[in-house]
This record gives C-alpha cells, structure tokens and sequence, in this order.
C-alpha cells in the first residue's frame, strides 16, 4: 500500500518551462513555452510581439522618404540592407533607375552588412553554445567595419544613409583604401574563427545531427536565407532576381547538405569569404559620377506625391508654396520587392494609391518567419538544444515583431 | 580510423590549436580602449547633438523659419513658431526633442541656410529630461561648446552639401555656403 502511494507521487508529468522574454540567449525577447518530458522538449511555442513598434502602421503616415530612418530599426545590427532593400522597392514603384556609382556603393554597403551581421551571428551563437573566445574576436573585426560606416554617413548604426534614387553622399577615398585593406585581412580572420571552432569536438557535438530539416520542409516552412541554404536549396535572391550591382559580379551561392546547425554554420562562413570576394570586385570596378538619379525625389517631397519643390532665388517662395510643379511620380497599384538582407529574403509589399505616402506597406521579414519554423526544429531535442536552434536561425526580434 | 585521427582525438590537437591561437592574442596590442579617460574621436560627419551655428556677423542663429526641417523630420521632434512681418518671418520659438529624435541628420541636410547641424558631440547625458529640450538659446550653446573643442579654424559639415549631388538640386544658399570661420578664444593667463 505505501510502496503504491510513492510511486503515485513519483508518476512523471510533463512540465511547462517558460524561457524569456528575458531570457539572454533568446537574442532579444522571444518568449517560448516549452512543453517538457524531462529534458526532452515536446512542445514548443514562441511568443512575439513583445517588441512590437508599429513600423508599418507609422511608414503609412509618413511619405516615402521620411519612412526611411524606420527601416533602420527593423533588423537593427544590418541596417544598411534594410534601407537598401526598402530604396530598391521603393525606385521600382516610382520606375527611377539610381546611377552606376550608387548602385556599387549600395552593393559594398549591403556586402559589409551581411559581414558584420554573420560576426555577431556567429559570435552569439558560439557564446550560447560555449565558446567565447570567438565572442571577443569577432567584435574586433565588426569594429573596423562600423568604424567605416561612420566615415561615410556619420552614424554608427542606424545608419539611414542610401536614399531613393541614390545614396546620401559620396565614399570617399580613404573608406575605399581602408575597406580594401579590410578585405585583404579579413580570409585571415575567417580562418582563426575557423581554428577556434571548425574543429573542436564540443562545437561538433553541439552542432551536428541538431536542428535537423530536410529541404522540402524547409521550403514549406517558408525559410529563407542561409537557414534554408543549409538544406542544400540553393535560392537566394541575388542571384535569382538581381538588384543593385549583383548582376555585374562574380560569386557563388553556398549550399549545405544535411541541414543541421553545422551546416548552416558552414553555409553562413562560406558567404563571409564570398562577401569579401564582392566587395573587392566592387571596389575594383567602382565607376566614376554621380550618386543621385536626376529624377530623384528630394528629400521634403511633399506628401501629394509630387516629385519636388523648385528651388527658387526668392527664398521665403521657394519655401511657403508647394510650387506649381505638379508631377505626379508615384503611380497606383501593388507590388513585391524582394531583396536579400544577411537573416533572408526582406520583402516590401507595398498598396500606393498614387499619393507620397503608402496606403498599406508590409513587410515580409525573415525573422519572423523563421521563428515560426522553431517549432518543427524544436520538437524531440534537449533543453540545451532549444539555444543553439535559435541561434541558427539567426532571428533578430527586432524585425521579428516589426 | 587512421592513426592521425587516433592521435588527435588522443591529445586534443584541435583545441590545442585554439589555444595557441588565444596565447598568440594575449601577448599582441589590445584593440580595446580605456573608455572615459581614453576618448575616441568621431569621424567628421558624425551625428551627435544638435546645434545652431551662431552667425559671425549678428551673433545670433542663421534659421530663416522656412519650416522644412519640421517636415521633414521623421520622428516630429522639431517645433517652430515665427510671426510674419513684411513678407519676411522672425523666428519667436525653436524646439528639438533630442530625447525623440532619431539622428537621421535629414533636419541638417535639408536646411536652406545651413543654420542647423548635428554636431560631433556624443557625451550629453543627463539626469533630468528638461536638459533634452533643446531651445535656441540651448542650441546656440550647444555650438559654442562644440566649437570651442574643435581643433581647426573652419568648419564644414559634411551634411550641410553632400558630396557628389549635382549642386544643382541644392537651394542657393546652400550652393554658396563656405566654411564656417571659428573663432578660439585666446586664453588669458
């Protein structure tokens, strides 16, 4: 009878764990409910919205061009590919063609982003498994590409410097002398990260046979980006439907085999080296003129969707009146943008009902579509699993939660 | 298993590896920087706090209240008030909520007589959100402030006529502006 009654209280349950939202490897704040059997997660449910800002409700009120400085706050450690996807969508809608130079800078922009988003990626995801040496080297690097970006737009992180039709201002020579020189150390440090993890067997243990998920599941669950390159699908949108000054370089799309954490994680070092590669053929090829497309919108475009105020000798007329110029720029309708920022495929699906401000803009933002993948990846792994899962696909709540 | 891999397996060669690899780091230069008594300079061009450039000749602000940096500022921190006299407009109020701005620098870009510029001061915390709300006495301060550390005699802001834009699209008054003279005040001993 007493023997019955303990194990009556010994029967196993299964028990709710509520991880974050501030939890520090949630990489922001996630919030997942997990469901566990012991240590093996049965269930799991994440929870976002926690950092939510309004983004696309905001861009509505404001025209195209001072919706630009939100951008920077949707993924906010690869700004520049934002406000680089968000431009290319927007010069689609308005049918401008930015000039050659720009488009080369917008590419080395986006190129030096996705470098320093893949450090920090591999940085954080190697401190939540263990390794931390890589933590503090890799930021040595990520230094000296923000330091470049605050040498050519002034800020050091929400940078907001490409501009529809163009970009802000002009690189100037030592930015391109010290990116070069970037370049030509940078597969140097690729291979020390690559001493420090490649081979050890705890990273080995960590990575290999977790998170595993076939291609076609990952094309159903809608992953993008390296995540589902690491599944041997070879898209990226770069090369599938090229932008900016993709079309003029050379470089390959690297491809995983197993889709576990290890292959994703070589998939994201292989697109550090070929990165590198674009950059110094951009630099090489850098033509000469002008930044900013003539028939560029100002940056106080008035919100009827005119294309500029004239700027008049009188000045207190040039700055009362909206002008008699009353050309209309932006046409009606709807469209998709897609572009490849460092997390996946960034869309802008944008309603324009003709005026200089967005009747509905959406995003379609890797991150959240890749949480929505943790479940799946999730199920059957141990606790200590669940931190190197989200790290591998790489989410930044940021733009998660919009 | 050939013997090379019994080996490494034996004496942990790959995370000797590593190890050699962070004994070589600890004995080079450090990257790091002993923040508050060692200063990093910004580069020119950064977009730190703002500020009115204090004319030469009036000693006072150069804004002619044509409002453009009001609408055009994303974040809506800039409030204007001016009265209306013989077609001309005398600035009464200027606000900036630096606590809402989002340092776009747009505002300094935008500006027809490039009275407004965000300066390279980055260390402006405070304890009470009063100090955020800058007035024009306030923004005029704040260029003395920054203009009293700079080391050269001119001043240009980067923003003020961005490079490789066709000057055409620029307003007149930007097209002729030149950099601006700083005085430094001679220290009496």
């Amino acid at each position: 009878m007493e023997q019955m009654e303990i194990e009556k209280d010994l029967q196993t349950r299964e028990l709710t764990l509520n991880m974050g939202p501030q939890h520090p490897a949630t990489h922001g704040v996630l919030r997942l409910v997990l469901e566990l059997d012991g240590e093996t997660v049965i269930k799991c449910t994440p929870h976002v919205g926690y950092l939510h800002r309004g983004t696309e409700k905001l861009s509505e009120n404001r025209t195209y061009i001072y919706a630009l400085p939100l951008m920077d706050r949707l993924d906010y450690i690869s700004s520049m590919s934002n406000d680089v996807g968000y431009c290319v969508a927007v010069e689609r809608l308005f049918g401008i063609e930015a000039p050659e130079r720009a488009k080369y800078i917008r590419t080395i922009m986006s190129e030096m982003t996705r470098i320093s988003s893949h450090i920090i990626w591999l940085a954080t995801h190697a401190l939540d498994i263990g390794a931390m040496t890589v933590f503090l080297y890799s930021f040595r690097e990520r230094e000296w590409l923000i330091d470049l970006f605050e040498m050519t737009c002034g800020a050091r992180l929400t940078v907001s410097y490409p501009r529809i039709g163009g970009v802000r201002c002009d690189v100037s020579r030592e930015f391109l002398d010290s990116l070069y020189k970037f370049t030509e150390e940078f597969p140097k440090r690729i291979e020390e990260y690559e001493t420090l993890i490649d081979q050890n067997r705890i990273w080995l243990q960590r990575t290999k046979g977790i998170g595993v998920i076939s291609a076609r599941d990952a094309v159903h669950c809608g992953l993008t980006g390296p995540t589902l390159r690491g599944s041997g699908v070879s898209y990226d949108v770069r090369k599938h439907e090229p932008y900016d000054a993709y079309p003029f370089v050379d470089f390959e799309v690297p491809v995983g085999e197993n889709g576990d954490v290890y292959d994703r994680y070589r998939c994201r070092m292989e697109e550090l080296r070929q990165s590198n590669r674009i950059i110094r053929q951009c630099i090489e090829k850098m033509p000469d003129g002008h930044i900013l497309a003539d028939d560029a919108p100002d940056l106080d475009m008035p919100p009827e969707g005119r294309k500029r105020l004239i700027p008049d000798m009188s000045l207190s007329h040039a700055c009362i009146s909206l002008s008699d110029e009353c050309e209309h720029i932006t046409p009606a309708g709807e469209f998709y943008s897609p572009t490849e920022v460092p997390k996946g495929e960034l869309g802008f699906y944008i309603v324009s009902d003709g005026s200089g401000m967005p009747y509905r803009m959406r995003f379609r933002s890797p991150s959240f579509v890749h949480a929505s993948a943790l479940p799946r990846l999730c199920k059957g792994h141990m606790v200590a699993d669940v931190i190197a899962l989200i790290g591998t696909i790489d989410i930044v709540l940021g733009e998660c939660d919009r | 298993m050939t013997l090379r891999d019994i080996a490494k397996k034996i004496f942990f060669l790959e995370i000797m590896k590593g190890l050699a690899l962070t004994f070589r780091t600890m004995i080079n230069h450090p990257v790091t920087r002993r923040y508050p008594k060692v200063k990093r300079d910004p580069f020119p061009g950064f977009r730190g706090r703002h500020a009115f450039v204090r004319d030469s000749e009036t000693g006072r602000e150069k804004c002619v209240a044509c409002l453009k940096c009001s609408i055009v500022c994303p974040s809506r921190c800039i409030r204007i008030e001016y009265k209306e006299t013989e077609g001309e407009r005398i600035l009464e109020r200027y606000e900036i909520e630096a606590l809402r701005c989002v340092f776009c620098g747009y505002c300094a870009e935008v500006c027809p007589v490039c009275a407004l510029v965000l300066t390279e001061v980055y260390e402006y915390a405070d304890y009470s959100r009063e100090h955020f709300l800058f007035d024009r006495e306030r923004l005029l301060k704040n260029w003395d402030d920054f203009s009293s550390g700079l080391k050269t005699d001119t001043y240009f802001n980067k923003f003020w006529r961005p490079e490789g834009i066709d000057i055409k699209r620029m307003p007149v008054g930007k097209r002729l502006q030149e950099p601006i003279p700083i005085k430094h005040e001679e220290k009496v001993l």
